[in-house]
């Protein structure tokens, strides 16, 4: 039928060669060296990126797990009553008279007192710079404790006190006698000291509990200083995102996904969702300022604000998600649920929504992960401002309480001075790291039990 | 050259179920389907034979207004079930597809275990008042689809889980547990095995004791086998409609001849 036969090629196109199959041609050869190269270019590729993550955590491990770690004095220490509590009648508002001076000349006092007993030398070394060794944090720790239990007046007890930011930096490397040469808050006999309390076992490095849970401490006290506040109003902020950001989101993909008609105005909504999607985050910082609390009044630095603004700005991204999700449910199931009389609702409500939930789950908390490492919009709110105080509990109102979060500790302490802070915000960060992989796994975990229930 | 059409003996007695008058539909501003008029029969197996994008479907989801679900759609004329036009404003489709139940043209459980794929519609449309009588309907449901013998066993593992031609009977199972009056087919074999397909077209040939049932094919050998009445689209229109045995050994038209000959298809 056809003349393929006598079709003309053009005379340009060389006649194949007729050779033999165990010899790659000239053309298969570049062909294979082309694949070589970009199967090359991709494995290079995640190479570069696999160790540049590895410089990246192991700086930040190197910088930062000292943080979890602090130099500790232990030494035994007596509560003299006349001190502590000078009427004797163990009344709380009487001994909250006796200030924190009291108990850090008494604590100066006593680490002297001790150093002679143990005949440690401290030659070269005055009582005051004896003194200097002990954080000022730590008479504040031995007050409170005095004072919540004044049972142990009268008793002498084996106390654990932080050292100062300086001693604890000698003994994790940071200080050295060199640098002291030139640092007017350590002498290098104080650190001669220092090496004769390691041998002798008052002075040592050991876990530091307090990092996470202290709040914040001023510029002088590093070794005080703790995320407790910034690990609660992180949290707080999460479970007030997740509330308000997971029934907004799912309502609305649902909506625009199954019921919106197609038209001018859905199409406008979604290309402005994708739009926010990519807003820089700092604008939402202004938003919630301008809005949330120059206008509702709300209070800066509290959690909800913080939710509210993170809220707006994961909104999009969780909408996007979750029509994906949505969308990724086969259309047949769709039509055997209508077939048989289900109603729009009850199709997404009994079908949809269960087959999509492993994707919306996803998406809502690497959403909810993007928002626990957001930082520019809470610097607009407030909430990089030092709060020494915890914020009460949930039902307390804790929701309005001054807080901060973790990436902006970590922000406020990376512009400190003192170098005991660098250590601590690398600490931070790596609270922070744990925190996200927490997450993931949750969502690799939740993602796997409801795809495996068929 | 076909199987001898089926003896399902003389149908013309059977009572009306369902008329169409002048059915166009629309997607866009394109015209799908073109004054369509045809008189479906009740415990009779209709077959819609066509070529490709002659509109046979799309027909077949206007007696279910499942035409409804896609956004551009549009029809117009009136489909009366039973002297009712489904068209009304005052017809709610979903109480419509628990009269008209349908089954696809690729098995679509879901992703539920076999019984719950049986017993979603019962449940939804409020059919059955107690766990037991629900149980029976279930079973009756499976029994009619052909199905029970090989699933009683297991009845809470998953639906997905059957294989295709299984699948099939489940869907159809699932589509009887409504007890609807016209059961609507749309291409049901086409993703089967030989071997699923005879056991899907001995079923139709049972289903028609208790309902009307219609079935777009792409198999005239399948139409000549399970129906009594056939009607041939081509190009959006209705070229012939008549009894199988006529279609099949005398059409009228030149283009029906055509097609069930091989000659445009």
């Amino acid at each position: 039928m056809t003349d393929l036969a006598s079709t003309n090629f053009p005379s340009d196109v060389p006649p194949r060669a007729t050779s033999s199959l165990l010899v790659q041609s000239a053309r298969v050869k570049k062909r294979n060296a082309a694949e070589k190269r970009f199967k090359f270019y991709g494995v290079a590729a995640i190479s570069v990126s696999l160790s540049v993550l590895a410089i990246m955590l192991w700086t930040i491990f190197s910088d930062g797990l000292s943080a979890f770690t602090q130099a500790t004095f232990t030494f035994p220490v007596t509560l003299e009553e006349e001190r502590l509590d000078p009427q004797g009648n163990r009344d709380r508002a009487e001994m909250m008279r006796v200030t924190t001076i009291g108990y850090t000349n008494l604590l100066n006092q006593e680490l002297v007192t001790y150093l002679g007993e143990r005949g440690i030398s401290t030659e070269g070394v005055s009582d005051a710079e004896i003194a200097a060794f002990i954080s000022r944090n730590t008479p504040a720790r031995l007050r409170q404790m005095v004072i919540d239990n004044p049972d142990l007046i009268g008793q002498t007890i084996r106390f654990d006190g932080f050292a100062t930011g300086r001693i604890d930096g000698f003994l994790k490397g940071r200080v050295t006698r060199e640098s002291a040469e030139r640092d007017t808050n350590i002498s290098v006999a104080q650190l001669d000291l220092a090496d004769r309390l390691v041998d002798e076992g008052i002075l040592s490095s050991q876990f530091n509990w307090s990092f996470l849970t202290n709040p914040d401490a001023s510029d002088q006290r590093p070794e005080a200083a703790g995320l407790g506040v910034a690990l609660i109003g992180s949290a707080y902020m999460m479970v007030l995102v997740a509330l308000m950001v997971l029934p907004l989101g799912v309502a609305a993909s649902i909506y625009l996904e199954e019921f919106a008609p197609k038209n001018r105005w859905t199409d406008l909504i979604e290309v402005n969702i994708s739009n926010l999607a990519a807003v820089p985050s700092i604008v939402y910082g202004i938003l919630g300022l301008a809005i949330f609390i120059n206008f509702a009044k709300l209070p800066q630095s509290s959690p909800m604000v913080g939710a509210l603004v993170l809220t707006l700005m994961t909104l999009p991204t969780i909408i996007i998600a979750t029509r994906a999700a949505i969308r990724a449910v086969p259309p047949s199931i769709r039509d055997a649920a209508l077939g048989v009389g289900a109603s729009k609702m009850q199709t997404v409500f009994h079908h949809v929504l269960p087959l999509a939930a492993p994707g919306i789950l996803t998406g809502t908390i690497l959403g909810l992960a993007a928002a626990l490492g957001e930082t520019a919009p809470l610097l607009l709110i407030g909430m990089v401002a030092f709060v020494a105080n915890y914020p009460s509990g949930p039902l307390d109102g804790g929701f309005l309480d001054p807080a901060t979060a973790l990436p902006v500790q970590v922000y406020s302490w990376a512009s400190r001075s003192d170098p005991a802070f660098i250590e601590r915000s690398a600490g931070a960060i790596i609270v922070l790291l744990a925190f996200l992989v927490v997450m993931n796994i949750v969502a690799i975990i939740l993602r796997r039990r409801f795809e495996r229930r068929w | 050259m076909f199987d001898a059409p089926n003896p399902g003996t003389d149908v013309t007695q059977n009572t009306l179920k369902i008329t169409a008058r002048g059915v166009q539909v629309f997607y866009g501003e394109k015209q799908a389907l073109q004054n369509v008029d045809v008189d479906i029969l009740d415990k009779t197996v209709t077959a819609f034979i066509g070529p490709s994008g002659c509109g046979k479907s799309t027909f077949l989801r206007c007696f279910n207004r499942m035409n409804d679900t896609v956004a551009s759609a549009r029809v117009q004329g009136e489909i009366l079930l039973d002297g009712e036009n489904i068209y009304d404003k005052r017809v709610d489709p979903v109480q419509l597809r628990a009269k008209v139940g349908m089954v696809f043209q690729k098995p679509n459980p879901f992703p539920k275990s076999i019984y719950d794929n049986v017993a979603y519609g019962p449940k939804i449309h409020g059919l059955t008042r107690s766990k037991a009588a629900l149980d029976q309907v279930v079973e009756e449901s499976l029994r009619k689809a052909a199905l029970w013998n090989e699933v009683k066993d297991r009845l809470h593992e998953a639906g997905t889980g059957l294989s295709g031609g299984q699948q099939q009977r489940l869907c159809i199972a699932r589509a009887v547990a409504t007890s609807p009056e016209v059961l609507l087919m749309d291409e049901p074999c086409s993703a089967l095995d030989p071997i699923a397909t005879a056991q899907v077209e001995e079923l139709i040939d049972e289903l028609r004791a208790s309902f009307s049932v219609v079935i777009v094919t792409h198999s005239m050998q399948q139409a000549a086998r399970v129906s009594q009445k056939t009607a041939f689209f081509h190009l959006g229109n209705l070229v012939e409609y008549g009894d199988t045995s006529t279609i099949f050994t005398n059409p009228t038209d030149p283009r029906t001849e055509s097609y069930i000959t091989g000659r445009i298809g």
